[in-house]
């Protein structure tokens, strides 16, 4: 036997070797130590293969020594084996024909007497990945599920994951679910039990969507044995199993109240983990299991305060920060419960930026009567103190809360004060809010017109801001002694104007100061309209056309179009539907609550591959270098939006379409999900509105005026139309669940009430009553004032085709909430209108 | 689906990558490059913790000069993921010795990578008890029993005394316990030379040991070089496996022994405050951790009782007499370590559990009312014109006269143009720092009830452009107070009970530490 080399002699260290010579040398060398015995070979093999696998991990190919690595692999040294088996999981995939090698030898460790051994080549031989050898799994990982050692079972059951992921076929045809099944409620040791819930899950989940049978047996993994067999054992769990039951046990639906209590009652200690994980998975199971009570529902927020609190102030700022995102969920939902913690959404100091957002937003948000002054006196101490980013976010949240509230008075003062603060982000901001402030309190013109009337148009720079300004100039320019002389110099600078938006709303101002003060203005009218003419961006000309014909048309028709009474934005448009906010909230706990998205937004449904990534990362690296030129556009568009919305704040944070490369660069290729989604969003944002129905002026470009116009809210009553409903359905309470269970909602609504209807909604009777005689039957209703639920249901007259609804009224902001789901999809938007219109006909005489 | 991760990188700060390990088919290999190309060499690394580029969730987290990435490619369970990084940080810390940085990961990749399999599988979390874990990935200079080198081999342990015999069997043990009763036939070795063997091995209540030496009574034993080699009959059936990868008490093993049994807690508060320039409290509140050494042999039942409200309440109703008087205090709230029975605490408000070996964090709270505050800072800060600050800090301890303060850190911010400083300071020394813009003044010890000023006069560098006004940071506080709760919270009693009914030494100290205590100024 040859002796061994003396490569014992070279520096141990795992060195980061280039190129090719040092691959060809390990070759070599790994070669010559393959058959040796000697003793010391294994230490040699073990210093060769470190170099190996530390090539493998910087990104060096080191594929070319697979069989080398295979032949040194018959090895008895543990350590050596286990860095065999990362080395051959990591080419496997790539050199189908050599892991096949592989087989031989693992196939054997799978025998071996040392348990240890057993699960690690188990392991390693479902992670080769290579589909032509699913044959050689199948025995294997049906042994191991056999095994008489936990920790073989323990990875067997993920192999058969794994096989899963690799063949489906192969894993439903070797029927290994049927012994996860066994496993999952037999097995004594609970991380089994934990892989066997995981990957049963996953198999189903994915089965499910072809095929019957595995729907059904996801539903038996929700019945109430193999839940109540979980809960049960939960303690014996280890933290991240129990993650995993208290995700399922989330989904259960129990069949009355007691059982609900019961639930809570075991779980209740969980919040007390020290794992955030497992308090946040808790908390899921309690909201989701409340849901129908909305008593016990607000007891719920008042009992996770605590704890969600506590995980907060505790661990890492991106700990806190993903729990932060949960609680921030919460307080949009339910601000009033949260309203006397304000203080804990103080910012401190040296906290990350990405927290202290969140913090703002909710410091927005629970502002109520009582702790306004705080909060805005906090809010200001941000704007004078942080990063300029979050200057600007606080100074944003104080208008908010000015848009929210209605004592005003202080924060208007203080928004004044910005604008005297002589900082030039700091006024940006300000003015816009004043502006904001303006449509929805005309009544505080006077103050704000007198200190906007000192900013010096040549100071403000920002877009946003310059149009803002440009704006109030317009409306107040009776107000403003100097307005059209200010606008005057703005139009002659009209080519050093970059942005189309400002240059749209200097020609609106224009025409508003024209009609109010028309000797003033008429040559910067006519300026304006030259240059507009000139311009070369779409809209802009456009609408220097429409007024110069409508001008040319009547002047008091254009005065009526252009500069109409107005009335106060009573409400601004919300930006998320509340049926997206609904799936949010059933996505508690995962990566939905942080992007602020429900999943379907975020998750792309095309498998990607490898190299399919590589191509992208490349555009993505081009886009990210012209996203300087990108962003404006896109900008100008949203903030066309913008003006319509009035709250949503289009340029920074989370808010799809305009937020730095993370969204917009997968955009410019055209085919992931983050772009294609944010444009219905933004869609539906729109309709909502109630605008788009105003047909004969409505362009986009003058939106903002037909915005101001038009209360938000009060859309007409539709008128009925064809659809004919059994006056005498009936379903009993267990099939509507049922059916609720199985339809996807059709149709999710929201909608005003009228004040007749809430001033008749007492009680709840009075409604079922009322609907009943529009042949729409209530089958369950609950709350109280202010928050009703109501399930009603229709048939079609002569079909058995049904509608489900679920209605929730709030009769404080007068709001209904409507989802309905259909066995017929098509007359879904006939049943809706009809619905709509019984609604509303509530409380009228 | 609740999946934490897809795949896991370990990038230094240049973004170089030092473990890579994919679990999940779901996200490309070239993943890390997205990373640093879309986060890291961009000015958005700080920005956000959770991002999302191409289709894939990235999570990271920066660990000393490391960056650890998750990327996922799911609706992925955010709070575990990074729960996971965490602890896995932790286990890795427990491996190399309390370090965890780029030169400790280059030196243990192998190891890590090794744990990295342990941890997680296929994207779910696995054990990540650093206990359990121990017992079967071991050092990697220690050869695994199992190989079939050692059935030839044969292991010799030289020893000269008692205690020896001791280290050397707890160094047998770390990595050999479980299967010690499993293979045993396999582990020709077994050792002394001391002529009372048995009795050394009986007193070192070793159970699989004690076993091997009870079936085997009549064995002869070899005299090896030094050693006393136990010649193992090869014929016996292997006894059921017990790896003790999971159980009803994951968090320990059985047959622990020390010599001197004792337990060390340490309740370690830190106290936020945020003041505001005139001087009121607008958010004050207390983190604490109480974090336990044990060093207990077998297994013990642990009791601990806290001066908090509820708890006594409860105890005095159970034991129906009055409560006692003196200070309680109300805990917000409170977690527990897993060991921790928490259907007790809820029933009888006691905290009782089976503690793991070594070093954990026992439990942590939060209190909001009643928080005493150990300094009270009174800053005046003027502005003379443009080019001249005159600052006054003075700061009072408001702690017991007996009690003393450590390493006490007042940062006083000045503006960036900041040309040159004059300070008296009563006691300690102060600095002017310019690469954080603040005066930095240090006292090393503050005793309780009394006080301390510093002025200082900073002038600035005259600019003529410059006319916005000077925006103040909060002044930032560091300090340590031994001995002092802010809470008031307070050990009752620890009671230790294990049935071979030894005697403990329990040894509990209390601190105090600043979190983010800032003055607005």
């Amino acid at each position: 036997m040859a002796p061994p080399p003396p490569q014992s002699n070279r520096s141990p260290s795992p060195s980061q070797p280039s190129g090719k010579s040092e691959v060809s040398d390990l070759k070599s060398q790994l070669r010559q130590l393959a058959g040796s015995r000697a003793p010391g070979a294994d230490d040699s093999k073990r210093d060769l293969f470190k170099k190996v696998i530390s090539n493998m991990t910087i990104g060096i190919d080191v594929s070319s020594l697979f069989g080398e690595m295979v032949m040194c692999s018959a090895t008895s040294d543990i350590v050596l084996k286990k860095m065999c088996y990362l080395y051959v999981g990591n080419y496997a995939k790539v050199n189908p024909d050599l892991a096949l090698l592989t087989i031989n030898f693992l196939q054997r460790d799978c025998k071996d007497e040392d348990p240890m051994i057993r699960g690690l080549a188990l392991r390693s031989l479902c992670s080769l990945r290579v589909a032509n050898l699913v044959e050689y799994l199948v025995g294997p990982l049906g042994f191991g599920l056999k095994d008489n050692n936990n920790y073989v079972r323990m990875v067997a059951v993920i192999g058969v994951l794994k096989l899963y992921h690799i063949s489906a076929s192969t894993c439903m045809d070797a029927d290994f679910t049927t012994i996860l099944k066994h496993l999952l409620l037999h097995d004594p040791d609970t991380q089994v039990v934990a892989n066997c819930l995981a990957a049963l899950q996953e198999i189903w989940t994915l089965e499910s969507s072809t095929s019957e049978e595995a729907a059904r047996e996801r539903e038996t993994l929700l019945s109430k044995p193999v839940v109540y067999y979980l809960l049960n054992r939960i303690k014996e769990f280890s933290e991240w199993a129990q993650c995993l039951v208290l995700e399922l046990v989330a989904k259960y639906i129990p069949s009355d109240n007691s059982e609900i209590f019961d639930i809570m009652n075991l779980l209740e200690d969980r919040l007390q983990h020290a794992n955030g994980a497992v308090v946040l998975a808790t908390i899921k199971v309690f909201l989701q299991l409340t849901l129908s009570m909305a008593d016990v529902h607000q007891q719920v927020y008042e009992r996770i305060k605590a704890p969600l609190l506590t995980q907060v102030s505790s661990g890492s700022p991106e700990q806190s920060y993903a729990v932060l995102s949960h609680l921030h969920l919460l307080v949009m939902r339910a601000p009033y419960i949260f309203s006397s913690d304000y203080k804990h959404f103080y910012c401190q100091y040296n906290e990350p930026s990405y927290v202290k957002k969140l913090k703002l937003e909710m410091l927005t948000a629970v502002a109520n009567e009582s702790n306004t002054y705080e909060i805005v006196t906090e809010l200001c101490e941000y704007a004078a103190n942080v990063d300029i980013p979050i200057a600007r976010e606080s100074i944003r949240a104080v208008g908010k809360i000015a848009l929210q509230q209605y004592d005003v008075n202080a924060i208007v003062d203080r928004l004044l004060q910005f604008l005297e603060m002589e900082k030039d982000y700091v006024t940006s901001e300000a003015l816009v809010l004043v502006k904001d402030l303006l449509r929805k309190y005309p009544q505080w013109s006077q103050d704000c017109i007198a200190v906007v009337g000192n900013i010096s148009s040549k100071n403000v720079q920002e877009p946003k801001a310059k149009a803002a300004l440009i704006w109030m100039l317009g409306e107040y320019s009776q107000d403003m002694q100097d307005a059209p002389y200010v606008l005057e110099s703005l139009v002659e600078n009209w080519d050093e104007e970059h942005s189309a938006e400002v240059r749209l709303h200097l020609l609106t101002a224009v025409m508003k100061c024209f009609f109010k003060r028309p000797p003033e203005t008429q040559k910067a009218l006519g300026a304006a309209l030259a240059a507009g003419l000139s311009d070369f961006h779409q809209d802009v000309h456009d609408r220097a056309l429409f007024y110069y014909r409508l001008l040319q048309y009547n002047v008091s028709v254009a005065e009526k179009v252009v500069s109409p009474p107005k009335q106060a934005v009573s409400v601004f448009a919300d930006t998320q539907s509340s049926e997206i906010k609904d799936r949010i909230f059933d996505e508690f706990n995962s990566l939905s609550v942080v992007y602020q998205k429900p999943s379907y937004m975020f998750i792309d449904k095309e498998h990607r591959g490898t190299f399919e990534f590589a191509d992208e990362v490349g555009n993505l690296s081009i886009s990210a270098e012209s996203r300087e030129s990108v962003v404006p556009a896109q900008r100008v568009e949203a903030n066309d939006k913008d003006l319509l919305l009035g709250t949503s704040e289009k340029d920074e944070g989370r808010d799809p379409g305009s937020n730095g490369s993370a969204y917009n660069a997968p955009s410019l290729n055209g085919s992931s999900a983050p772009s294609a989604t944010s444009q219905p969003l933004a869609d539906l944002a729109f309709t909502t509105t109630g605008i788009s129905g105003q047909a004969p002026v409505a362009s986009l470009a003058i939106d903002d005026l037909l915005g101001l116009s038009i209360p938000v809210g009060t859309a007409a009553t539709p008128s009925p139309p064809p659809l004919n409903l059994n006056p005498k359905a009936v379903l009993d309470p267990s099939a509507f669940q049922q059916k609720w269970r199985q339809l996807a909602i059709s149709l999710s609504e929201e909608h005003s009430i009228s004040p007749q209807g809430i001033a008749a909604l007492t009680t709840p009777h009075a409604l079922l009553r009322h609907m009943q005689s529009h042949s729409i039957q209530c089958i369950a209703s609950g709350g109280q004032s202010p928050n009703f639920k109501f399930f009603f249901f229709a048939q079609k007259a002569e079909a058995a085709s049904m509608y489900l609804v679920e209605c929730i009224i709030n009769t404080s902001s007068a709001k209904s909430q409507i989802k309905i789901k259909a066995d017929d999809q098509s007359s879904c938007q006939a049943f809706s209108a009809l619905f709509q219109s019984a609604l509303s006909k509530f409380g009228l005489p | 689906m609740p999946v934490a991760a897809s795949a896991v990188y370990f990038l230094n700060l240049r973004g170089d990558v030092l473990i890579n390990r994919l679990y999940r088919d779901d996200v490309g290999g070239n993943m890390v490059d997205a990373f640093r190309t879309h986060i890291m060499q961009t000015k958005e690394l700080g920005t956000c913790p959770v991002r999302q580029i191409g289709g894939c969730s990235f999570f990271y987290m920066r660990i000393s000069n490391v960056y650890i990435v998750i990327v996922v490619s799911n609706n992925a369970n955010v709070a575990c993921a990074f729960k996971f990084v965490v602890e896995a940080v932790a286990l890795f810390r427990s491996y190399f010795g309390g370090s965890f940085d780029e030169d400790a990961i280059r030196n243990n990749f192998v190891l890590i990578y090794e744990l990295l399999d342990e941890i997680m599988d296929f994207g779910y979390p696995q054990n990540l008890s650093p206990e359990i874990l121990k017992l079967y990935i071991t050092q990697e200079g220690v050869r695994s029993p199992f190989s079939s080198k050692v059935r030839q081999q044969t292991l010799l342990l030289v020893v000269t005394s008692y205690h020896e015999v001791r280290a050397q069997i707890d160094k047998l043990l770390c990595f050999s316990l479980h299967y010690l009763d499993v293979n045993v036939e396999k582990m020709e070795c077994i050792t002394c030379i001391l002529p009372n063997m048995s009795r050394a091995l009986s007193q070192a209540k070793l159970p699989s040991l004690g076993w091997l030496v009870r079936s085997h009574p009549t064995s002869s034993l070899f005299l090896v070089d030094k050693a006393w080699v136990l010649p193992m009959p090869t014929d016996r059936p292997v006894p059921n496996a017990t790896l003790q990868v999971t159980g009803a008490v994951g968090w320990r093993r059985e047959g622990l022994v020390y010599k001197k049994n004792e337990v060390f807690l340490d309740i370690v508060e830190s106290v936020n405050l945020l003041m505001s320039s005139k001087g009121s409290v607008l958010r004050c509140d207390v983190t604490g951790k109480i974090l336990m050494k044990c060093f207990l042999s077998g297994m013990p039942d642990l009791k601990l009782g806290l001066n908090d409200k509820i708890g006594l309440e409860k105890e005095a109703q159970l034991k129906s007499r009055p409560t006692k008087s003196g200070k309680t205090i109300e805990l917000d709230d409170v977690t527990f370590h897993q060991c921790v029975n928490l259907t007790r605490f809820n029933s009888e408000k006691t905290v009782s559990f089976v503690p793991p070996d070594g070093e954990f964090e026992l439990m942590k709270y939060r209190i909001t009312e009643g928080v005493n505050l150990p300094f009270k800072v009174l800053p005046t800060i003027k502005e003379l014109g443009r080019s001249r600050i005159e600052v006054n800090v003075k700061v009072k301890s408001v702690f017991g006269a007996k009690m003393f303060a450590l390493g006490v850190v007042v940062k006083i911010p000045v503006p960036k143009q900041t040309a040159k400083t004059n300070f008296t300071v009563t006691s300690g020394r102060a600095k002017y720092n310019a690469s954080i813009d603040c005066l930095v003044w240090k006292i090393r010890k503050f005793p309780g009830q009394t006080e301390s000023t510093l002025s200082a006069e900073v002038e600035l560098i005259s600019t003529t452009t410059e006319k916005k006004s000077w925006t103040r940071p909060p002044i930032q506080m560091e300090f340590q107070v031994p001995m002092f709760t802010a809470s008031g919270l307070r050990v009752r009693f620890l009671k230790v009970w294990e049935k071979s009914g030894y005697n403990t030494v329990e040894w509990v100290r209390y601190i105090t530490k600043a979190g983010s205590y800032e003055i607005r100024c």
